[in-house]
Formats: C-alpha cells, structure tokens, sequence
C-alpha cells in the first residue's frame, strides 16, 4: 500500500443540542463519533451506512464545509485542522466536494461556465490560457460539450448535471474528491454513465476518492476498499472483497443481508405457489456456508428458489444524542444475544422502557460496558488467514468483541 | 363515503383463481400542459390476481405512478384518460363517475405512496389519523376505532402500538411512517394494494422489513398486490410477475423468473446488464443517453435511439406487442430473437447500434436542447402497441 493521500484520525463532529429560553446546551448530537480513516493514492473508498450515520458529516468535516471538534485531518501528512486560514484555503484546494443532488447543488441562476469556473473566481486564479479555456476544458473532460458553457442547468438532464457538479469539482485539480451520494438521484441507467466517467477520470488523473453511497452494489463495483458507518463510527473496514465477502462485523452481515439481489432464484419471499427451499445466512457459526442457489429454471413462477432470509435488524438506530454505552450496535446486535457470553447482568439494556422486551434482551457484559476497538482479528477469517499488517491502509478492521466472518451470499456476486 | 350502496352490489370476494382482481387493458393518459397535449401513458395492460405480485418496474417518468393514479382515480385535474379500461372484480371503474370510481377504490383498492411524510398530516396524532379513517368509512365509535386502530399497528409491528398511537408524524421514524402508511391502506380491507415506491425512500434493513411484512400481510389476505419501483433486486425478491414500462408503455411482460433469465426487450436485457456487480471490474455497461420526454417521443419504437439491437424498421414503425413465449409479451420486432439471445436477423447496413464508448456524444445527440428537434408527438393511430396479453 502506498502512503494514503488522505488520513482521518480520531475525527469528532458534535452538534450542540440546545433547549429553552437560555438556549442552554443540553448536549450533543454525536453525529461523527471518533472516525479514523485513510485514503490510498488513487484508490477509491467506499463509504456506507444506515440514514444518520454520520456519512454527509464526515464528509462535509472533510472538505471544509465544518469544522470539526476534534481529531485530525492529514493531506499528504499535513493536518488541515492545525494550519493558518491562508495554508487551509491551500489545503482545501485538494479536497473538492461532489454532491448528491444535482437538482438542487448547481445554483439555477448562473451559467453552466460561471459555475465550473467559479472556484477560479474564489480562489483568484488564472488559469493558463485563461478562465474560458479551462472550462471548456473541463466540460470536455467530463463529457460535456464545450458550446453549451453558457446554458443554465434547466437545460440539462441529471446525468449531465451531475456532470457539470464534477468539473466544477475538478477544476482547481484536486487530489481526492469526496463524493456524496454522487449518483443517488439518478435513474439506473443513467448513473452507469457518472459511475464510468468518475472511473476514467480517477485513471487518468490520478484522483482519489471517498465514495458515500447507500447503493452497496455501486460501492462493490465502484470502491477499493469500503469502510462500514454505525452511529457516527467506523465498526468495519477493510479491502472491498473482504467486507463483501467474508465481512466479520454482525452489522456489515445485517446491511449485506438485506441488500435485494437481482436474481429470481434467491428469493425475500416466496413466489406464488410453490414454499422455497428456506436457506440464506447461517446465523451465529463462526464458519458460515455460502447457500447455494436454486437452480434458475425458465418456465417461470413455482420453480424452486432458495429463500433469502435477511438478518432483520430490530427497530431503528439509536439516537446519536444518548448513544448505547459500551459497543454502539449492542441494542440491535442479532450476534451478541445469541453467544454463551450473552447472560443475566446487572446493567440495563437501552433504551431501557421502550421496547416491551426491554430487560428479556441479554448481551455479554462487556459489550454493554467497553467500547470495541477498531483492530484486525486474524483469527475470524476464512480458515483464520491473518491479514497482514504491513498492508496498513488495506487491512482488514472490525470493532467487535466478538468478530467472526459470515458469508453472506448476495451483493452483486 | 360511508358503505357506498355500489358495495353491496359487488360484494368483495375472491375470485376463483386465475380470474384477475384488477385488470387493466390498453389505459392511456394525457396530461395538458401549456405545450400542448402530452401522453404520459400509453396502452399499457396488466392484470393482478389474488395471492401474487405484480411488479411494475421503470425509470422515473415512464408513467408508473400516473397510471396508478388512473387506476385510483386520483388523476390530477389537468389529466384525463383518454383510453382504455380498468376492471374491478369485473366491474370497468372508468364506467363510473368519478366519484362512484374513488368510491368502489376505497373499498377494494389500497394505495401506499413513496413519501410518507406528505402523506401524513403534521398536525393530528398518528391515531387520529387513523381512527378518523375508520370511523368515517367503517362508521365505528370512538372507542372501537382506537381498538382497531392499535390492532392495525400491532399487525404492521409499530412497537408498543398503544403509546405510540399518540405521537406525530415527525416522531416516527421513516419506516415507521411507511409502517402506518401501510396500517392505513389496511383499514379497509383492500382485495388490491398498490404501493408506489413504498421503499425508495428506505434504508435497507428497513426495506427489508417493510417488504417482509407485506409479503405476510398479503399471503394471509390473499391480496393482490401491485409493486412499484424501480430497483430490480427488490423485483426479483418479491414479484411474481413483472411489467417493464419504458416510456409510457409496457415493453415488456413476463413471470419474474423469465424476465432475469431470458428477457425477450432490449431495454430489459439492458437495464439488467447495467446492475454493477462484483465479477464486473472494468466499466460498467451502461444505456447511452437517457428516457425520451412525453413531450417529444421518437418514432418508431420509443426505445430505438438508445437501442443496442436497433435496425432501419426500428425507426419507423411501431413494433406491436409479440408474444415470443406463452405468457409472455414484448414491444420489439425482434422479440423472439432477443429472447433466445440472437443477433435480429432483418439485415440492416448502416445500422450502427449506439455503443457506450462514448456516452457523451449520445448524450448531446438526446439533449434537452436537442429535444425540441426529435419532436415526433405520435398520433393516436400509430400507438397500436396496447392490447392484453394472452
Ligand atoms: N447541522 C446539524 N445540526 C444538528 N444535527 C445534525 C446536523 N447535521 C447532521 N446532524 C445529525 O447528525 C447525524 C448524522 O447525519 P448525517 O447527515 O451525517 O448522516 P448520513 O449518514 O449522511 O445520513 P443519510 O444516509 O441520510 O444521508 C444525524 O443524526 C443528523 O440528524
Ligand atoms: N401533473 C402533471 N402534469 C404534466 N405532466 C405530468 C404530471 N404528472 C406526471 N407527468 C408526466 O407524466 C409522465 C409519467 O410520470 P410518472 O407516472 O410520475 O412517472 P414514474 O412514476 O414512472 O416516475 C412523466 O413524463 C411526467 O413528467
Ligand atoms: S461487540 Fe457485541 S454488541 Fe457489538 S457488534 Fe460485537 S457482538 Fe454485537
Ligand atoms: S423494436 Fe428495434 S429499437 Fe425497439 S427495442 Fe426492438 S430492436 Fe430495439
Ligand atoms: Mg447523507
Ligand atoms: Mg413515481
């Protein structure tokens, strides 16, 4: 692994809750919680999580847009959070942002060439051969044609609105870009086209990418390596084969189980007549078998298909106000309950009066009391292959005290 | 709208099996805006029987949601039918006067909506809501419309229904929301759901659940149950028929196993090679250029400017809807070759199918600007792509 453009450490981004008159501060909203993160050079990140998890916080934190809290932000070693408003300006210029919605992150009212050569303006720069030029330059490169710089985004389907939001991004020629839901917005068959154009540009420039998507599918065909969001933390990443294939965090499992999957023969539920043979993930061995699929016949519906069962998840996350103390996820944890671990304690499960199960649900202790550290556990791997150290940024990472892999068929496979 | 007398007159029974709850043949709907009649949707047929899943899949603006608002009888004022029909148990809806229609739907058809949110009022209790349904179309007393609005929750699996009956909205989650949203469209007792993107808006883990528990609602019900979205592995999941619509249309029709394996339309084989996968490391195949606008429809086959199977006919005329399988319908001349996996034979020179090495390009040949230039609105007569299948 080369050095990572980009390091996050122990990144923290609280927003103050405030209540009454007084506008008292009654506490914080953890939106990012302790996020620590690198990006290799020319390698693309995978970000994903449930709604609220802190992705658009981290990212926002990341550009520019906030501050954070606490923690660090390296480029190329630097820490942005520590330099003088002159040197974070230089800085920022890395680190350009791409936005979800195409719709709404383009200002209606300025031409397509004001806006991507806006940044110029901000930045006071002069490009060479001037600002016309590299704008041109910049529609070209993202698959836009140059003669419309002086359309207004009305005038542009979302596809190439999004187009138009990525050479604006590129043209200060940052380093990372950091892709919020890039291609969220778009009809599958448009977004084939951002997703291919953001690959032929990270080859020829040499860009770097932190990919936000809750599409795990885009992710699994877009990313590098994927890092797993809960509760404002990292609870896993690693190199994308291995959280996809062999992911040993029980919410990676949960999120990769749910994931529909385009094929007829593993089915959510069963079709019209004819029960599925019930399979899916086997829950709680430390050894899971990949299920094998039915055979696809074509005479349609009544063929035999492996029932998928996804691991469903109880109730929502957790407020990031009043987070669960001990392990984040151990409120809606399928794994913890289920492990000899798991008995009668003395402390009570959040939230303590919500559910009417509150008090039946037992967790080892110590996933109610510490925190799990995001580290390798060489151990939980397939036939306990280690990953190795030395590959750093590349590793395999889960904060779990109990991590073990679990093959869950399915995503994109 | 209470116990219309219509209800009594068509009692909501099953019918015996393969008789359709819901049928729709050959609907078309126009729109009239300041530029002029636009036909959102057009010809399209399905039927939905008890006990299965239809899934109606399409980008967005291919006229999923107009034309289930046709079904409903919840068209905007600006909208109007202007063919075909909808038949409930038997009875055309599109017969009635417009109240009678929206009347016979309340009884017997259910419709869930992508945003909950909107959907639900602000300002009133989550029961309320609820209780206020019942009491006004099931003419139950107070106290029996909160009993059965608790059991309605219970039943969509709202923890602790009996408190929570008194948050708002906001205080819910979004699954939560479509969870009550669902509880609502139950009230009645509906022989038909149809859930308009009732998971778009969702994490997985929550789609996941709320797929779930319609699956269960409706094998208990014997529901028929019609789903709309446009994700594919939501489709293949829970469906067990399926209607492509491309452009206002039904392009394709088939049992969902056939659809994956042997799609017999070039825009279904397409959209199910442009899902990324994990063996895919290169780029992704994509669809050049994007859906053509109501507005300005290109002749011929609608899909043919970003058709990889494209031949000279293609350009011209409508292709009619074959059958290139019992049970199967296609809007392609080349219907029985796409299925079988063959090149069209109809031999064609300059037939350049566009290709996704450059996408830009098709891009600015399907521009906005460029639409104005393609604008071939087709005439009533040209669309004889409707029909029902078998
Ligand atoms: N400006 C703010 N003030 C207070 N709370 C905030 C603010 N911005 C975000 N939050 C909260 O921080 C948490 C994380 O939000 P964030 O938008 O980062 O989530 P996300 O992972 O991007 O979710 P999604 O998938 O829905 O985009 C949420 O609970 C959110 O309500
Ligand atoms: N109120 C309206 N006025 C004019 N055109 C409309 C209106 N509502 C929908 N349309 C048009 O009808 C077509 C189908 O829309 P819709 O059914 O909402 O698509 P989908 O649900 O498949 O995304 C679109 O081209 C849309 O622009
Ligand atoms: S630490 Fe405990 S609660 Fe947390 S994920 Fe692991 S097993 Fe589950
Ligand atoms: S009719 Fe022609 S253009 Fe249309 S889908 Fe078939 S092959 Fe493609
Ligand atoms: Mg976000
Ligand atoms: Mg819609």
């Amino acid at each position: 692994m080369t050095e990572p453009v980009l390091e996050v450490r122990d990144l923290v981004k609280h927003y103050p809750v405030r209540n009454g008159l007084l506008r008292r501060s009654v506490g914080a909203v953890k939106a990012v919680d302790g996020v620590s993160l690198s990006l290799g050079r020319g390698r693309t990140l995978g970000l994903v999580g449930e709604s609220g998890s802190g992705k658009s916080t981290l990212a926002r934190v990341l550009v520019g847009i906030e501050t954070p809290t606490s923690g660090e932000v390296l480029v190329d070693g630097e820490d942005v959070t520590r330099l003088n408003r002159a040197g974070r300006k230089q800085l920022r210029r890395d680190v350009q942002m791409v936005f979800q919605d195409p719709y709404t992150s383009l200002n209606p009212r300025m031409s397509v060439s004001e806006i991507v050569g806006e940044p110029f303006a901000i930045h006071g720069i002069d490009p060479a051969g001037g600002r016309r030029t590299a704008v041109g330059e910049l529609l070209e490169l993202v698959g836009l044609d140059p003669d419309h710089a002086n359309r207004y985004p009305h005038q542009f389907s979302g596809g190439q609105r999004q187009r138009v939001g990525i050479a604006r991004a590129l043209a200060l020629r940052p380093k990372i870009l950091v892709c919020d839901e890039p291609v969220s917005a778009l009809d599958v068959s448009v977004q084939g086209q951002v997703i291919n154009l953001l690959e032929g540009l990270q080859d020829e420039l040499g860009l770097s990418y932190l990919f936000v998507a809750h599409d795990l599918g885009v992710v699994r065909h877009i990313a590098h390596d994927v890092a797993v969001m809960y509760l404002g933390r990292i609870v896993e990443e690693g190199p994308e084969t291995e959280v996809y294939d062999a992911a040993q965090h029980p919410y990676t499992q949960a999120l990769l189980s749910a994931v529909p999957v385009p094929d007829p023969s593993v089915r959510l539920v069963p079709a019209g007549g004819s029960p599925p043979v019930e399979s899916g993930v086997s829950t709680g061995s430390t050894n899971g078998e990949r299920s094998t699929n039915g055979v696809g016949s074509t005479n349609g519906v009544g063929t035999t298909a492996v029932r998928r069962l996804p691991i469903v998840l109880e109730g929502d996350p957790p407020s990031p106000v009043d987070p669960p103390s001990g392990c984040p996820f151990h409120t809606r944890c399928w794994l913890a309950p289920t492990l000899p671990e798991a008995q009668p304690d003395p402390i009570p499960s959040y939230p303590p009066t919500d559910r009417p199960d509150a008090g039946l649900r037992l967790v080892p202790s110590v996933c109610e009391t510490e925190v799990p550290a995001l580290d390798a556990h060489p151990g939980a791997g397939r036939a306990g292959t280690p990953t190795d150290p030395a590959d750093s940024a590349a590793s395999h990472v889960v904060a779990c005290h109990f991590a073990r892999e679990l093959i869950v068929p399915g995503v994109g496979a | 709208m209470s116990a219309h007398p219509s209800t009594d007159q068509h009692p909501a029974t099953t019918p015996a099996s393969g008789t359709p709850l819901l049928e729709v043949t050959d609907l078309a709907v126009e729109f009239r805006t300041p530029d002029g009649a636009v036909r959102a949707v057009d010809g399209l047929s399905y039927r939905v029987e008890a006990g299965r899943t239809l899934a109606i899949v399409g980008e967005s603006g291919s006229g999923k949601s107009v034309s289930s608002l046709a079904v409903m009888g919840l068209l905007p004022d600006n909208a109007r039918v202007t063919r075909g029909s909808v038949r409930l148990a038997g009875t055309d809806l599109l017969a009635l006067s417009r109240k009678e229609h929206r009347a016979r739907c309340g009884e017997q058809v259910a419709m869930v909506f992508q945003d909950a949110l909107a959907a639900l009022n602000p300002v009133h209790p989550v029961g309320y809501q609820l209780t206020e349904a019942l009491r006004a179309r099931r003419g139950l007393s107070r106290g029996d419309a909160r009993k059965r609005a608790v059991e309605l929750l219970d039943l969509v699996k709202v923890p602790n229904a009996k408190a929570r009956i008194k948050e708002y909205p906001h205080q819910f989650s979004g699954g939560m929301r479509q969870r009550v949203m669902i509880a609502s469209a139950l009230a009645m007792d509906p022989d038909v759901l149809i859930a308009d993107e009732p998971t778009t808006a969702l994490d997985v883990t929550v789609q996941a659940q709320v797929l779930r528990l319609l699956a269960e609602i409706q094998a208990e019900r014997q529901m028929g149950l019609v789903l709309i979205t446009h994700d594919l592995g939501v489709v293949a999941g829970v469906a067990d028929d399926v209607t492509v619509m491309y452009a206002g249309r039904a392009v394709e029709q088939a049992p969902v196993v056939p659809v994956y394996t042997t799609p017999a339309h070039p825009y279904t084989r397409a959209l199910l090679r442009s899902i990324p996968s994990a063996a895919g490391t290169g780029r992704l195949p994509v669809i050049p250029g994007r859906p053509p606008s109501p507005a300005a429809m290109p002749s011929g086959c609608p899909f043919h400017p970003r058709c990889d199977a494209v031949r000279d006919v293609c350009r011209t005329e409508v292709p009619p809807l074959a059958t290139p399988a019992p049970g199967r319908t296609s809007a392609c001349h080349f219907a029985a070759d796409i299925m079988a996996g063959r090149e069209p034979a109809a031999a064609d020179a300059d037939a350049v199918g566009p290709t996704d090495a450059d996408p830009a390009a098709v891009e600015h040949r399907d521009g906005h600007a460029m639409a104005a230039d393609q604008a071939t609105v087709p005439t009533l007569d040209d669309q004889d792509t409707g029909g029902s299948d078998d």
